[in-house]
């Protein structure tokens, strides 16, 4: 017992010894090992800093090369300088003595301290290590809180978080922590996972528009710009909100900003300022969107279901062409209708099956009448979505769920036609509150055809049970996101979480004799630990988001992105009197000046005009209207 | 007749102002296009009676509008707006321009039923030729006849949405707020004294941008009469 405390003593006495023996290497590498401590840092940023020292190294014996012209002397250039240095210390010149040495000094103080914090943290994480029992725990804590209030200094640097990168990745903020991924400052995802499908889950408040705004505007950005480049189709971003509200129309107008600052030129908000035409479908998908449309059941109702999809059918496919509006479509439900268009000879089959279902014709009209009018004249305009480089569909999920569902389907079933037909675009379908309309819109049936639509689903929901409507379509879901997972907070993370997989961990037991000495014998042993830790991302705070994608989870605080109201453009120059030469320059130059910067002889003004800039068209108004009263 | 087509439906004692007649001649034209088939006429509410292009009368004219009456709920409205028209068209220097009214009615057939159904349409536009020997040769200028007041909060939106708008009405989506100068380089508004005030309110919460729109009293004879009541 006592030999071995004795071998202890001598032991921290020689390490003790050698510390100050290399105190300059020491020091440097006590302060890098702080700053990692202090900022979260992994180890690897300290090693990285070291060789970026590694020039100032070479600079310096090639200097000592070229003074001595000995080998021998650039050999022992550090020893040397490290003799300088103490015997300048020696005499009180501190400053000298931290130049001599510091182009050796500083690239190994880097990396000996990046070899101390590496020991430190996996002598901590495999239970090694650390004077408590929990030490481990409050080191992990303690490391997290660092390495967020880095990444929200990171994020809060103007500039610092561009929209893209070179090479199409798309930013979402600033690295927390990497587990399984390579960690670097600034969270990026390539644009290829952009045009594959997502996930993502997060409770209200959780900053989960914010990452989502983020998301879209860079899918916008680097589209436009591949496009442009000519590596690419034209993007449509179509977002489907399903929740509704005032909430949806405020986030609507900030995805309109948004999008407008990464390029789109048009973004049209759905149904309040702009109208899709469902009769724009191809017959065939427009009976079934049609029938689909009308909830039916199963069993006896089954019958009725039937009859139904007959009566539609015969409308649809009557002689001279499908129907064009609502209204068409409403007076084809008629028997009388019916059978004057398929009246014309050849279409017996069809009266045949008009006749057995004329009895049920109209109850059937009563029951589209009545989902027409629930579902406004959004889905009865000319407009499509070729129109607009972006939609925003707000469909009242949580006021009318029947209607939000059947608009939803309606408008999924036209985009996917749009993309058949048309397909000359790079679609993004972000779905979200998607609960709202998860029972009727088979989204993993788009899933499944939708890269050879060149069309990449997000859906997003506040929780795994939101996700969809049973187990198995959940795991459906979040198995087929291989664009990843985004993980916000939720009280219930474990189904998600454990999707990332587990890697092995070192796990230690050891023997605490009495705190702070603990005996040498214990046991190590691998077992399997969740890449993605549920109580970290139960833990997280706004605006922190997990990233899932192939067994790695990237924690990212999300940047928000800000944009101005919409910007009231600069009123075109005033027009002097044409037909002069004088009058074709004086227009040139007021075109090419600011508004603020024309003189007044450029601009006709009265002497109490009170706003320059515009021509005055007072007196016109004066003839026209009367003159105004004086104020 | 283009007249009363382009504004849905004129009154007789505008109909005789436009035509530069007395009321009794502006009747007797008016029965004339009824008797041809071009025209109809009737007393739809207070005032005057109304006339109003048949499908015959629009076709005639070469105009793709859908023949209807005057809606009986804008038409005081429509009364505004073709007293507005006619104030302009009155002034001399509104000749010596060569100002173009382009009304609401082509506005909205233009748009058809395309996106952007929803949005706001001027109750007119006024277009001045490049060449045209006034300082405001060239610009396009929006018209608004109000009469009720609205709120504040929704006046300044339709301000914002006239003086931000690039493209013209019924080209694709993309072109109506794309960038490049205002369609709109400043917007009348003609008011009721009762809906000033509020106007007023919205265009000073535009702040700079206010300083593109004109505030005036609606003309004379802007009003509908009062309805007469019935005496025992």
């Amino acid at each position: 017992m006592i030999r071995r405390a004795a071998l202890r003593v001598l032991r921290i006495a020689v390490a003790a010894a050698l510390v100050v023996a290399a105190a300059p290497v020491s020091l440097v590498a006590a302060v890098g090992t702080g700053l990692a401590w202090f900022g979260g840092w992994p180890p690897a940023r300290l090693y990285r800093a070291a060789l970026c020292c590694l020039p100032m190294l070479a600079v310096w014996l090639a200097a000592t090369a070229v003074a001595t012209r000995s080998a021998a002397q650039v050999a022992a250039a550090p020893y040397l300088a490290w003799l300088a240095t103490w015997h300048r210390a020696a005499a009180g010149d501190w400053a000298g003595a931290a130049a001599v040495i510091a182009p050796a000094a500083i690239p190994a103080g880097l990396a000996v301290g990046g070899l101390a914090w590496a020991y430190r943290i996996r002598s901590l994480r495999t239970g090694s290590g650390g004077l408590g029992p929990d030490s481990a725990v409050a080191f992990d804590r303690r490391q997290w809180r660092h390495q967020a209030r880095s990444a929200r200094a990171r994020i809060a640097a103007p500039g610092a978080v561009p929209l893209t990168v070179r090479g199409g990745g798309v930013v979402v903020g600033a690295v927390i922590r990497a587990v399984g991924h390579p960690h670097r400052q600034i969270a990026s995802i390539p644009y290829a996972r952009m045009r594959s499908h997502q996930v993502v889950v997060g409770s209200t408040g959780t900053g989960k528009t914010t990452l989502l705004l983020r998301l879209w505007a860079g899918f916008m950005a680097t589209a436009l710009r591949r496009h442009a480049d000519g590596q690419g189709r034209a993007p449509l971003l179509v977002v489907l909100d399903c929740k509704g509200g005032a909430d949806a129309r405020k986030i609507a107008d900030r995805a309109r900003r948004v999008l407008r600052l990464a390029g789109a030129r048009s973004t049209a908000i759905w149904p309040d300022e702009a109208a899709l035409s469902l009769w724009a479908l191809p017959p065939g998908q427009l009976t079934t969107t049609l029938v689909d449309l009308i909830e039916h059941g199963t069993g006896g109702a089954a019958y009725y279901a039937d009859v139904l999809e007959a009566v539609v059918e015969l409308a649809v496919a009557a002689p001279g062409g499908p129907p064009a509006s609502t209204a068409d479509f409403l007076a084809r439900l008629d028997p009388g209708w019916l059978a004057t268009a398929y009246s014309s000879g050849g279409h017996d089959a069809e009266l045949g099956l008009l006749r057995s279902a004329a009895r049920q014709a109209g109850d059937i009209a009563l029951r589209y009448r009545t989902l027409f009018r629930r579902l406004g004249d959004g889905l009865d305009g000319r407009g499509g979505f070729g129109d607009a480089d972006a939609w925003y569909c707000i469909l009242e999920g949580t006021a009318e769920v029947g209607v939000a569902e059947a608009q939803a389907r309606a408008l999924v079933d036209l985009l996917a036609s749009f993309a058949v037909r048309e397909g000359g675009r790079e679609i993004l379908l972000a779905v979200d509150e998607f609960s709202a309309v998860s029972r009727r819109l088979p989204v993993w049936a788009l899933y499944e055809r939708a890269r050879s639509l060149r069309l990449a689903v997000q859906v997003s929901a506040q929780s795994w049970a939101g996700l969809a409507a049973d187990e198995n379509e959940r795991y459906r879901i979040a198995s087929s996101a291989d664009g990843g997972i985004w993980l916000l907070r939720t009280p219930h993370p474990e189904p998600v979480a454990a999707l990332a997989g587990r890697s092995p961990s070192t796990d230690t037991t050891r023997r605490l004799v009495g705190i702070p000495v603990w005996s040498h014998r214990g046991s190590s042993r691998l077992r399997p630990a969740p890449v993605a830790d549920p109580e970290l991302i139960r833990g997280l705070d706004v605006g922190q988001a997990a990233y899932l994608y192939r067994g790695g989870v990237t924690y990212v605080q999300v940047k928000r992105l800000v944009a101005a109201p919409a910007a009231l453009p600069a009123p075109v120059s005033p027009r002097p009197a044409a037909g002069t030469a004088a009058a074709a320059a004086a227009r040139t130059a007021a075109a090419a000046a600011p508004l603020a910067a024309r003189t007044a002889a450029e601009v006709p003004s009265g002497p109490d005009r009170p706003w320059p800039g515009l021509p005055d068209v007072s007196a016109l108004l004066d003839e026209a209207f009367g003159a105004e009263p004086a104020p | 007749m283009l007249f009363a087509a382009e504004m849905y439906g004129v009154q007789l004692d505008h109909l005789a102002a436009v035509l530069g007649v007395g009321e009794a001649r502006a009747r007797a034209i008016a029965a004339k296009w009824r008797a041809r088939g071009h025209a109809e006429t009737a007393r739809l509410g207070p005032g005057a009676p109304w006339t109003w292009l048949t499908r015959a009368g629009l076709t005639a004219c070469g105009l793709p509008y859908a023949a209807a009456p005057p809606a009986l709920g804008r038409l005081a409205h429509i009364r505004a707006v073709v007293a507005v028209r006619l104030a302009l068209e009155s002034a001399p220097s509104y000749a010596a321009g060569g100002g173009y009214w382009r009304s609401e009615r082509r506005l909205r057939t233009r748009l058809g039923g395309r996106i952007g159904l929803r949005e706001h349409i001027p109750d007119g536009e006024v277009h001045w030729p490049d060449d045209a020997p006034v300082p405001w040769a060239g610009e396009c200028w929006a018209i608004e006849a109000e009469l009720t007041p609205k709120t504040a909060g929704r006046t300044t939106a339709i301000m914002r949405e006239l003086l931000t708008r690039t493209g013209d009405y019924g080209a694709p989506a993309a072109e109506a707020r794309a960038p490049g100068p205002p369609r709109h380089v400043r917007v009348i508004y003609l008011c009721t004294p009762a809906a000033r005030p509020t106007v007023a309110r919205a265009r000073k919460a535009l702040g700079e941008a206010g300083t593109r729109i004109e505030i005036r009293h609606l003309p004379p004879g802007a009003a509908m009469p009062a309805p007469v009541k019935a005496t025992r």
